[in-house]
């Protein structure tokens, strides 16, 4: 199920986040499914999605391999240490966390990469990639978390 | 348990960075290798599947567009060619009744317009039914033009209408002359639905084709120079001695809808009045 879920966003991310596309944006889907699986399955769950999907992803996009296992990793450990801590059911709640872990992704990712001598300036990643993606990743992420809730609602109507 | 985490991901981050500077001091990573084998043919099977569902959706919308757009486009279509007839029909009428009422206004006549409201068109008479009779005090005989020039003459008046035999009547004959060489003669119907001018062979001999041929007014029935037709062709007999000469009518009568009726006694020439083009 693990494997199935974070090969499947990895996948996901490669084929249809470019039909997603709005302008140049495209949102982060394994980050989304690894955030959702570190909250609901916990740190090890979470950090092993993480590196998994960051993984596919490193090799999919034809980057540094490496870059983003590490940072999804510990967005899903870090997220599924404190994610028990946490009771994040509204929306808004949900939209403005996925934005900021976004955020925080992009800065860590940044970071990783300037030690390899990434050429981009922040500034200008931060305001033409990062920060448009993670809004879009908020938005996404919500209506997904909307859409299983939904979905967990109608499999058990009684709950 | 927290141990158990921690080893967890330090592992992970050391695997990463291992990775990292592996790539980065030229090495080809082997593991990268593997699950780029793993993952290209899934990529690509998966982005064979969303290229035809997208594909197929797409089609289905523009095949949905295209049809939604087909139909408003023929109910428009539809619709503009309506108005166009309309408007034509119109123009066309607008038109007409302004070249009889300048004609109208210009014939030193007492006219009265009608309207055509049947026609008869067999071979054995040739007549149209106009919405003017007794009523109007229409008369017998009472010639019948249009802003081309002759139509025919009133043949049978009644309270309501009255029947106008056309030139190409078999039984219709009009004196007549040329133009331009003053030659006399008669222009008669024909059961084919054509005229002819019969004329004296000595009058006529410089009778020449596209020679326009006007009433003489003689007889007190069709005032002088109401164009009748030009002529086509030469009957030339040789020593007979009429000849004749075929013409082309200056009026369609089969597209004629409103005439004039000349109702009055006075028979002026009326040459001047009409535009014959030469």
């Amino acid at each position: 199920m693990l494997a199935l879920t974070i090969f499947g966003g990895g996948v996901a991310h490669a084929t249809l986040a470019p039909a997603l596309r709005i302008g140049d944006v495209a949102p982060d889907i394994p980050l989304i499914v690894v955030i959702l699986l570190a909250l609901r399955r916990g740190p090890e769950f979470g950090a092993i999605a993480g590196f998994a999907a960051g993984l596919l992803q490193d090799v999919a996009g034809g980057g540094l391999v490496g870059a983003q296992a590490l940072t999804k990793a510990v967005l899903g450990f870090t997220l599924g240490v404190i994610g028990g801590r946490l009771r994040v059911t509204q929306p808004l709640v949900q939209v403005t966390g996925l934005v900021v872990l976004s955020i925080v992704e992009g800065i860590l990712r940044f970071g990783i990469l300037k030690i390899f001598h990434f050429p981009a300036p922040f500034g200008e990643l931060m305001a033409y990639v990062v920060l448009p993606q993670a809004l879009y990743n908020g938005f996404l992420g919500a209506a997904l978390v909307l859409a299983l809730a939904w979905a967990d609602a109608q499999r058990h109507p009684a709950a | 348990m927290r141990i158990r985490r921690l080893v967890l991901l330090v592992s992970i981050l050391v695997l990463c960075l291992v990775l990292l500077t592996l790539q980065t001091r030229g090495r080809a990573s082997g593991a990268a290798d593997l699950v780029a084998r793993i993952t290209t043919p899934v990529q690509k099977t998966l982005s064979a599947i969303h290229r035809g569902a997208f594909g197929l959706w797409s089609t289905y919308l523009d095949w949905k567009n295209v049809r939604a757009e087909n139909r408003r486009l023929r109910d428009e279509n539809q619709r503009l060619r309506v108005d166009a007839l309309a408007v034509s029909e119109t123009a066309e009428e607008n038109q007409r009744l302004r070249r009889m009422l300048e004609l109208k206004a210009r014939l030193p006549l007492n006219t009265l317009t009608g309207e055509i409201i049947a026609r008869e068109w067999g071979g054995w008479v040739r007549s149209l039914t106009v919405n003017r009779g007794r009523a109007d005090d229409v008369k017998r005989l009472t010639a019948v033009i249009s802003p081309d020039g002759l139509v025919g003459r009133v043949v049978d008046v009644r309270p309501g209408a009255a029947v106008v035999q056309v030139l190409t009547d078999p039984t219709s004959t009009v004196g007549a002359h040329a133009v331009r060489t003053r030659t006399p003669g008669v222009v008669e119907g024909e059961p084919r639905g054509t005229i002819r001018f019969k004329y004296m062979a000595r009058d006529g001999s410089a009778l020449q084709p596209g020679d326009l041929v006007v009433t003489s007014g003689l007889g007190g029935l069709f005032p002088r120079g109401i164009p009748v037709g030009r002529v086509r062709a030469i009957d030339d007999r040789g020593s007979a001695l009429f000849s004749f000469a075929t013409l082309e009518p200056a009026v369609n009568f089969a597209k004629i809808d409103e005439v004039l009726l000349v109702t009055g006694d006075r028979m002026e020439d009326v040459t001047a009045y009409f535009q014959t083009g030469g």
